[in-house]
């Protein structure tokens, strides 16, 4: 009976009883009809049919228990059986649970973030009905076009939202970014919260509802835009402890006050995975000039289809409003080269699934995750065969035993099912252990992913589908390694078993093709992760053209008069607001650079690394506007100093270079003074860029040696180095070997002397920001790095293994060698053959698997070449390595065959 | 599950048999069947078939389904599986030469 229909029998034994009972009642029917027909009267045959059948309870009790307690029955001997054989293999049943549970746990760790990050549909209404926008990336010629572009202005919205109508629903969502907070209490603490702006209809689009209060509507697309904001059920947990007292009151954000309207439902967190939202702001609160300026792409857009429309049919009605837009933004760049411009004018709009969220987190991480992943299946794939060849070994150790039992009459399913209950008992064991390590490494997996400056919030909820994803794993590895060896042994034919010979030939082969298989992943998991760790190193090895080391970086923040809407006017008084800032920042770092213990400080408007930038065209007397735009970066006098960038000629920036000069002096790099001057003998050069709405001039007076920029990769790229100017926001670099925390006690002591409301907004050191850019190489070398030397671990135990048992089962034959004369030399060859034979293959195979799946993350890697002599030549010394190590015991115990004792064995 | 014994073997054998040659057979049909092939040598309280053709269906060796009758009625149809075939062969002949054996032992004794 199927497994099922005693499932459905045990659960519900009413059903079974009345099958019984029918099917006998139906007898005694027939019997008493044939009576009758025989000529007895009615009620005589029915009496005799039924005293004829028997005592119909006890056969019915006796019917049930053989259909329903049978196979139960069976299965419990199974488990009783298995579990007796664990007790008698500790340790083989140790090895087996722990590599398994190590392979299934890291499975199902990188599984639960490749779900929260790629996999899992947005927890919203029928998110599968949700689409975004993007747009084809314009790249310099010369160079690959990068990852699409999916940023849009807010003009733009507004002209989509009205062509796509009634097809679709559209809605605004700036990407988050980290602010600064205070509660409505008057000594509520100033914290960092995660902030998005949102066009009115954005909850109402996603079908969220509020926990309490009210979330936008569509009032709140007007402008001007009233002050509102909505939390996060997280935050309004977190900060306020759900206290719905909280509506109507002011959360205070960067100076200005938000009445709190409500709090979104439970579990809603964002469109972005990997980022948690914490309060929501209006559209139309953002820069005034981002609302009428379609240059400024800075909106992401999300839709909703309504019913049967079909992304076609969006892209159709986007297509014309969004060339307009990219016709009138070429008009803009007058000096745009005409590659560019043709590419602006042929792209074309694309329309994409929104069902998983929009995420800068899923583009940087996706791929890196990708192979995570597939490193990790590798290391499943070598945990099964060591099982499986351990499992193999030990159903040679009882092949009497089988044979026995086939010969007392034993079927073979029965011995098949028998020892796959062993493995899957094993393996959800194993399964067990994985999970519980998996909900402690996926956390400290997705931490690896995460700045300060650029905090990663997964949704890591080990919810059902991780664990169904675990389940899956131990189950198909069960049968993965458990079949093949139990068929194997299922097989024994008593007659030879019994006589102890023959067939184990055919053990040992498939025991071989088991170690070939372990040795062909690991190797490709060894060559992969040299290859992540060699490209990580050769990153750190790169001279980044500064001293990163003993240099503290401090965000200062000071009170901020009304920020200019319009960079390209300046008022009288903004510019006395800038000078005010201006002097408070060379205050700032005068008093910073004259304490004890601090070599040098300089200011700057933002920290290099963490991809904050400027960039314009630049423009050499007598040619035209240069195809690339080239870095701009504004700096105080001292940054040279402060960082250990060389000064190569001229001079550093003095406190006088800050004036409105005619012709303001300028710091280049040599990449810069090569690529525009073809020469290092700049200085006193002129150079100007288009600056609000007219030319700035600049004189070269300095240059300085080439550092990196954005990061390690590639070649310094040119930059011009300009005095600073005043900002509200800054970053002060000190060189200093004081410790993180007294400077940042110096500097909050110093900011508050020179002005009341200045203060420190964040410390942290300039090799952890560049450290910060290295997170996937660091993600993929750590993961690919353990992974490649416990692959590497397990096909040692595997090699190990399978020589020991060949050892083992040659030792009469090595005896006769010994007793022939055989030297050690010649004994310890013979088994250096098994282990190159056997490793040759995999190594083959292994190779050729991971030399075509590096085309697939070339891109990842820095410095390694698609074949790269380096890295093989060291996967294949350290597996050489791996399998001589492997194979010392067994090549000592094969020499060590006394002759006498091998022959008097048998 | 208890051993099987020799009584229950022997009708697990017959069983077997009936529904080799015959094709697929309801419990009544199968006793019939036995009655009339033993001519009436062989026969048992009829109600024990029951039990042992759920304990043969259990292992394998029969499958069942309920169908309608000749007689219009619904029955439980019992057929013979492969495995069950296999077993057919192993037990007759195991049985032949048990029963050779006792019938020597009752010749010569």
């Amino acid at each position: 009976m199927s497994w099922f229909s005693r499932l459905t029998n045990a659960l519900n034994p009413g059903r079974l009883d009345k099958e019984l009972a029918d099917e006998m009642a139906d007898h005694v029917k027939r019997r008493a009809a044939a009576f009758e027909e025989a000529g007895v009267d009615r009620e005589e045959a029915e009496r005799k049919a039924r005293a004829r059948f028997g005592n119909t309870m006890r056969l019915r009790e006796e019917s049930r228990e053989n259909r329903l307690w049978a196979g139960l029955e069976g299965t419990l001997q199974d488990v009783r059986y298995a579990w007796r054989g664990m007790h008698k293999g500790p340790a083989f049943a140790a090895t087996a649970v722990l590599s398994l549970a190590l392979a299934i746990g890291a499975n199902t760790a990188i599984y639960s973030i490749v779900d929260a990050a790629i996999l899992r549909p947005l927890p919203v209404f029928k998110p599968d009905r949700l689409f975004t926008l993007s747009w084809p990336d314009i790249s310099d010629p010369g160079t690959p076009a990068g990852e699409e572009r999916d940023t849009f202005s807010y003009p733009e919205f507004l002209q989509f939202a009205a062509v796509t109508k009634p097809a679709a629903r559209l809605a605004l969502f700036s990407s988050p970014n980290q602010v600064e907070a205070q509660g409505p209490d008057a000594n509520a603490p100033a914290e960092k919260i995660d902030r998005a702006f949102v066009s009115g209809e954005a909850f109402d689009l996603l079908g969220v509802r509020p926990a309490v209060g009210r979330l936008f509507s569509a009032e709140e697309d007007r402008i001007p835009g009233r002050a509102l904001a909505v939390l996060s059920y997280d935050y309004w947990q977190r900060r306020f402890e759900g206290d719905p007292a909280i509506v109507g009151r002011d959360l205070r954000i960067g100076g200005s006050a938000y009445e709190i309207i409500g709090v979104a439902r439970k579990g809603f967190w964002g469109v972005e995975p990997g980022r948690f939202v914490d309060v929501w702001l209006p559209g139309t609160l953002y820069e005034r000039q981002a609302l009428s300026d379609s240059g400024w792409h800075w909106f992401r857009i999300l839709g909703r289809f309504a019913p049967d429309t079909s992304p076609e049919q969006i892209q159709a009605r986007l297509q014309p409003s969004f060339h307009n837009f990219q016709v009138e933004s070429v008009k803009q760049f007058a000096t745009m080269p005409a590659v560019i411009r043709k590419q602006f004018l042929q792209s074309a709009i694309r329309v994409h699934s929104a069902a998983a969220g929009v995420s800068n987190f899923r583009k940087t991480f996706s791929r890196p995750l990708w192979i995570v992943f597939g490193v990790g299946a590798g290391i499943l794939l070598i945990a099964c065969a060591n099982v499986a060849s351990l499992l193999l070994a030990r159903s040679t150790a009882r092949a009497t035993e089988m044979a026995m039992r086939v010969s007392l009459g034993a079927a073979r399913m029965r011995l098949v099912r028998q020892m796959l209950t062993e493995s899957l008992m094993l393996s959800l064991i194993a399964g067990g252990l994985g999970w519980l390590l998996a909900r402690t490494a996926a956390p400290a997996l997705a931490n690896l992913l995460s700045t300060e400056s650029d905090p990663v919030r997964l949704a890591l909820a080990i919810d059902t589908r991780v664990l169904f994803f675990c389940i899956a794993v131990s189950t198909a590895s069960a049968v993965l390694f458990g079949l093949v060896p139990a068929w194997q042994a299922s097989n024994a034919q008593p007659m030879l078993s019994l006589r102890a010979s023959g067939r184990q030939a055919g053990k040992l082969r498939l025991g071989k093709v088991f170690v070939s298989v372990q040795v062909a992943c690991a190797f490709c998991l060894v060559l992969v992760g040299a290859a992540f760790l060699f490209s990580l190193g050769n990153l750190l090895r790169v001279n980044p053209g500064f001293d990163a080391r003993n240099v503290a970086v401090l965000g200062i923040s000071t009170k901020q008069a009304d920020k200019s809407d319009d960079p390209q006017a300046l008022s009288d008084s903004q510019r006395a607001q800038q000078a005010r800032l201006l002097h408070l920042m060379f205050e700032l770092r005068s008093r910073v650079t004259n304490q004890a213990g601090v070599q040098a400080a300089a200011v700057a408007w933002w920290p290099i690394f963490e991809g904050g930038g400027w960039s314009e065209q630049v423009i050499v007397p007598g040619k035209g506007p240069s195809e690339q735009e080239e870095i701009f970066y504004r700096i105080s006098p001292g940054y040279f100093a402060a960082l250990k960038t060389p000064l190569l000629a001229g001079r550093d920036f003095e406190a006088t270079d800050n004036g409105a000069h005619e012709l303001a002096p300028a710091i280049v790099n040599e990449a810069f003074a090569r690529k525009y001057f073809n020469g290092l003998n700049v200085l006193g050069r002129e150079f100007s860029y288009h600056f609000r709405r007219g030319l700035a001039r600049e004189q070269i007076v300095g240059v300085a040696a080439d550092a990196h920029y954005y990061d390690l990769r590639g070649k310094a790229d040119p930059m011009v180095y300009l005095p600073l100017e005043g900002s509200a926001d800054f970053t002060l670099y000190i060189r200093s070997a004081l410790n993180l925390g007294s400077l940042a006690r110096l500097v909050d002591r110093e900011s508050k002397a020179v002005g009341p409301e200045t203060r420190v907004r964040e410390v942290t050191t300039l090799e952890t920001i560049v450290g910060n850019t290295l997170l996937r190489e660091k993600l993929l070398a750590g993961v690919g790095g353990a992974f490649a030397f416990f692959g590497l671990l397990l096909a040692a135990i595997g090699l190990f293994g399978l020589l020991s048992y060949s050892v083992g089962r040659r030792t009469k034959e090595l005896g006769i060698r010994a007793a022939l004369g055989a030297q050690r030399g010649e004994i310890v060859s013979l088994v250096l053959k098994d282990v190159s034979g056997l490793m040759g293959g995999g190594l083959i195979i292994g190779l050729a698997a991971a030399l075509a799946s590096m085309t697939l993350f070339r891109s990842l890697l820095f410095g390694i070449q698609r074949v790269d002599p380096v890295v093989i030549g060291t996967a294949i010394a350290l597996f050489l390595a791996t399998g001589l190590f492997a194979a010392c015991l067994p090549a000592h115990r094969a020499a060590t065959v006394d002759p006498v004792s091998a022959l008097r064995e048998e | 599950m208890a051993k099987p014994n020799s009584a229950q073997t022997a009708l697990d054998l017959l069983v077997l048999t009936v529904l080799d040659r015959r094709g697929p057979l309801h419990g009544y049909g199968i006793a019939t069947a036995i009655e009339d092939l033993s001519e009436e040598a062989l026969r048992v309280e009829e109600g024990s078939l029951y039990p042992a053709l759920h304990r043969m269906e259990e292992l394998g060796w029969i499958t069942a389904e309920w169908k309608v009758s000749e007689t219009k009625r619904r029955a439980r149809f019992y057929r013979v599986t492969n495995a069950g075939r296999k077993q057919l062969v192993s037990e007759s002949a195991r049985w032949a030469s048990f029963s050779a054996g006792v019938s020597r032992v009752l010749r010569h004794a």
